[in-house]
């Protein structure tokens, strides 16, 4: 083996370190950068070749590749479950928000308001010829009113507010598939030579995660690298370095405010849009579609049934079912109802103006003290088997919307920290493969390094050979 | 799971995540302890929010019913004080009018007597008229309506005319949710005091010269009797209320209780619960500075 070959050796052996330090530099400055992936440099010998008298001899190192250490299927089963979690998250959200602005369970609230209705409606039976009870009553019915008015605003607000979310989702959902094939492109072109573009398949496993959480899609890599993005009908949004179908919304439907709703569908290439019903009912934009059709339609449904049926109940009182019952100043109620509207946006008191408490029939007859109508109004209170209610009070129905919307909640609360758990625990499996552990580049670097100074070692031996032989020279 | 490593991200994401839901709790538990309640949102516990939402609708009836209780048998004490008022009235005109009968006082005596016989019939006809808060007790608890009795010394006054025939209005208060759990509160004027006002009328005029005083003794008793046999039944209705006030006092108590035990927290369960997180938090903190500082980085000094 000659000389010349000791410092080839050395040489290929510095270069080597050096690039495996590279890398260990590479990591340690990437510790906290979110979805990056550890790098490892795959160090392999180098070929033996014979020696003047035969004897195969090693030429040294080279690095082989820096491989990323992931797990695909693992990567994989993030996304999906990115996409639950995305999903359960966006729905709790929603539904929590619903529950504690219909709640019930404290004050002020619905059920309180509408007890201190009848509870002014009890005080005028007791003094049917009070004008500050009669005056009490008509402001209890106010709030009843404005509550069931503020509720129904609120709700129609939280479907407008999902809706124009969904209407942000596809927006978002477009920049990620064009950035998505863009990145597809640029992983095709750098691996042609068999290396793998580490950097840029962290930045496209980030932006899948973002779309799978956005919209629910699925990815499959091919053999040049690039991934197929699918929504769940199966319809190819990205293939290779193209967009093939983005995303778009179209007005359909009317919402609670009487402005058009969306939805989501696909854009061919022509610019057509193409309705897709169920391509996209996971991730966030499948949560606020689920809620914005769903439960705050019920919501609002339950609001206005309650608003009808007071309205219907207590009308009826008020007029005594049209035969007329007796106002303060002796008239008929016939045609005068406590409440107008049909439902909770519209509810509103009918009895206005400077004598609007007088109007109030209390009795069924002209004769003074006459508390019988004042008594039935207080009376709806315990009415059971109102029909418009579904054959339950006005208490019941209450505690029973109160039990839906908590449920709802809860429900979706469960199912939002138990994929947030499964999320974590996939996380923390990526993590335990594919994080940077600080201490172990550290260990590295130490080796790496040592190996360099070995590999300059054997250049100054070969060095000092090579003084030796040309001494001999005289 | 097994972990076979642990990376750095993933030992400071479980530090941020595990003193974040800490911190969470820890905030729960603090609004619980401000709030006294355990139930903030229908979230917590739905089935527990609808039980809560019903027990304060059955405390708001149980308590207008109860109120209801108390202003009748509030009613029901006046009128039986003005009744017993008129039933003394009615035992002096008896005392006046068994003095009279005997044809041995003097005809000025009889005046004197006439005089306090006109006297009772106006204190009778006040009595009938008796007010509380505005309103007539005996006339439908009509509000700040004229009096029902008209005043014995008017024109053409005339005992079985004098009640206004406009108060004939009974009046009820509801002590329970049933239709039928109401009870009157009202006694018809015209019905209690006609009588006993007539009795006294045929008195008064009895006392004049020639007139036939014994003859009154019977009606005076019947007016007398019929005042007992209201002041009775007042009496009857007024024990009903008091004890259907007491009843539904229990009641709101027992319906307090339950909504207390669904919503309300139990102080030191929270704040044991509070104290002990704060710990856990402490302690996360803490194994956090201390996994930092167990560091390569630190050993080598680099």
């Amino acid at each position: 083996m000659a000389i010349i070959s000791l410092l080839d050796i050395a040489k290929r052996g510095l270069l080597a370190q050096e690039t495996a330090l590279g890398v260990v530099g590479q990591n340690i400055s990437n510790v906290n950068t979110p979805g990056y992936t550890r790098q490892v440099t795959e160090l392999e010998s180098d070929p033996s070749t014979p020696t003047a008298g035969g004897v195969l001899v090693g030429t040294g190192v080279h690095v082989g590749a820096v491989e990323a250490v992931l797990d695909p299927i693992l990567q994989q089963r993030l996304l999906r479950a990115q996409a639950d979690t995305q999903h359960d998250a966006a729905l709790h959200d929603r539904l929590a928000a619903l529950a504690t602005s219909l709640s019930d369970v404290s004050d002020p609230s619905l059920a309180s308001a509408v007890n201190d209705f009848f509870d002014a409606a009890d005080a005028l039976a007791r003094n049917p010829g009070g004008l500050a009870e009669r005056e009490s009553l008509l402001g209890k019915a106010n709030l009843v009113a404005s509550e069931l008015n503020r509720r129904s605003s609120f709700v129609a607000g939280q479907q407008r507010d999902a809706d124009d979310r969904y209407v942000n989702v596809v927006k978002q959902a477009n920049a990620d598939l064009g950035h998505l094939a863009r990145l597809n492109a640029s992983i095709s072109a750098a691996e042609i030579g068999g290396q793998r573009a580490n950097e840029l398949r962290d930045q496209r496993q980030a932006v899948l995660s973002d779309l799978s959480g956005l919209l629910g899609t699925t990815a499959a890599e091919n053999e040049d690298g690039s991934v197929t993005v699918s929504a769940a009908n199966g319809a190819v949004l990205v293939a290779e370095g193209s967009v093939v179908h983005s995303v778009a919304v179209r007005a359909q439907g009317t919402g609670l405010d009487g402005a058009s709703l969306h939805e989501i569908g696909l854009v061919d290439t022509a610019g057509a849009f193409i309705a897709v019903p169920g391509a996209f009912p996971g991730g966030e934009i499948g949560a606020l579609a689920t809620v914005r059709d769903g439960q705050l339609v019920t919501a609002s449904g339950t609001l206005d049934t309650f608003a009808g049926a007071l309205v219907g109940e207590v009308n009826r009182v008020q007029t005594n079912g049209g035969a007329g019952a007796i106002d303060l100043d002796g008239h008929s109620t016939a045609s005068s109802p406590f409440f107008t509207g049909t439902d909770a946006k519209t509810i509103a008191v009918a009895l206005t103006g400077a004598n609007a408490a007088r109007k109030i029939g209390a009795a069924l007859s002209t004769q003074p003290g006459d508390n019988q109508n004042a008594l039935a109004i207080a009376a709806l209170r315990n009415a059971g088997g109102i029909a418009a209610l579904g054959n339950i009070g006005f208490s019941s129905y209450l505690a029973q919307a109160t039990a839906q919307v908590g449920e709802d909640a809860a429900q979706a609360g469960d199912a939002a920290a138990a994929s947030q758990s499964l999320q974590n625990q996939l996380q923390t499996q990526r993590e335990s493969i594919s994080g940077v552990n600080l201490d172990e580049e550290l260990s590295n670097l130490l080796r790496y390094q040592r190996a360099y100074q070995a590999s300059a070692q054997v250049v100054n031996v070969a060095n000092q050979i090579l003084d030796d032989l040309l001494r001999l020279v005289p | 799971m097994t972990i076979a490593r642990v990376s750095d991200s993933q030992t400071f994401s479980l530090l941020v995540d595990r003193t974040g839901q800490l911190q969470v709790e820890i905030r729960q538990l603090q609004e619980q302890v401000a709030s006294g309640q355990k139930l903030l949102s229908p979230e917590d516990d739905p089935l527990a929010a609808a039980q809560a939402t019903r027990v304060r609708a059955s405390i708001a009836s149980l308590t207008q019913h109860g109120d209801a209780s108390d202003f009748g048998s509030q009613v029901l004490g006046a009128q039986d004080q003005a009744l017993g008022d008129a039933e003394n009235l009615l035992v002096r005109a008896e005392e006046i009018a068994t003095q009279q009968a005997s044809g041995l006082v003097s005809q000025s005596e009889r005046d004197a007597a006439r005089e306090e016989v006109h006297g009772l019939l106006q204190a009778l006809t006040a009595s009938g008229n008796t007010e509380l808060a505005g309103r007539r007790i005996f006339a439908g608890l009509a509000l700040d309506a004229p009096a029902p009795f008209a005043d014995p010394d008017s024109a053409g006054y005339s005992p079985a005319t004098a009640y206004d025939a406009r108060y004939t209005q009974d009046f009820y208060v509801q002590t329970g949710s049933a239709a039928s759990e109401r009870v009157r509160v009202t006694t018809k004027g015209d019905q209690v005091f006609e009588p006993a006002l007539q009795a006294l009328s045929d008195l008064d005029a009895a006392l004049a010269p020639g007139g036939d005083v014994k003859g009154t003794l019977a009606e005076l008793k019947q007016g007398r009797d019929a005042l007992a046999a209201e002041r009775s039944s007042v009496g009857a209705r007024q024990s009903q209320l008091t004890g259907r006030s007491t009843q539904l006092q229990a009641l709101v108590v027992q319906e307090q209780k339950s909504l207390s035990a669904v919503n309300d927290v139990d102080l030191v369960s929270v704040i044991a619960r509070l104290t002990q997180t704060q710990t856990a938090l402490q302690a996360t903190l803490a194994a956090g500075s201390q996994i930092a500082r167990t560091s390569l980085v630190n050993l080598l000094q680099l």
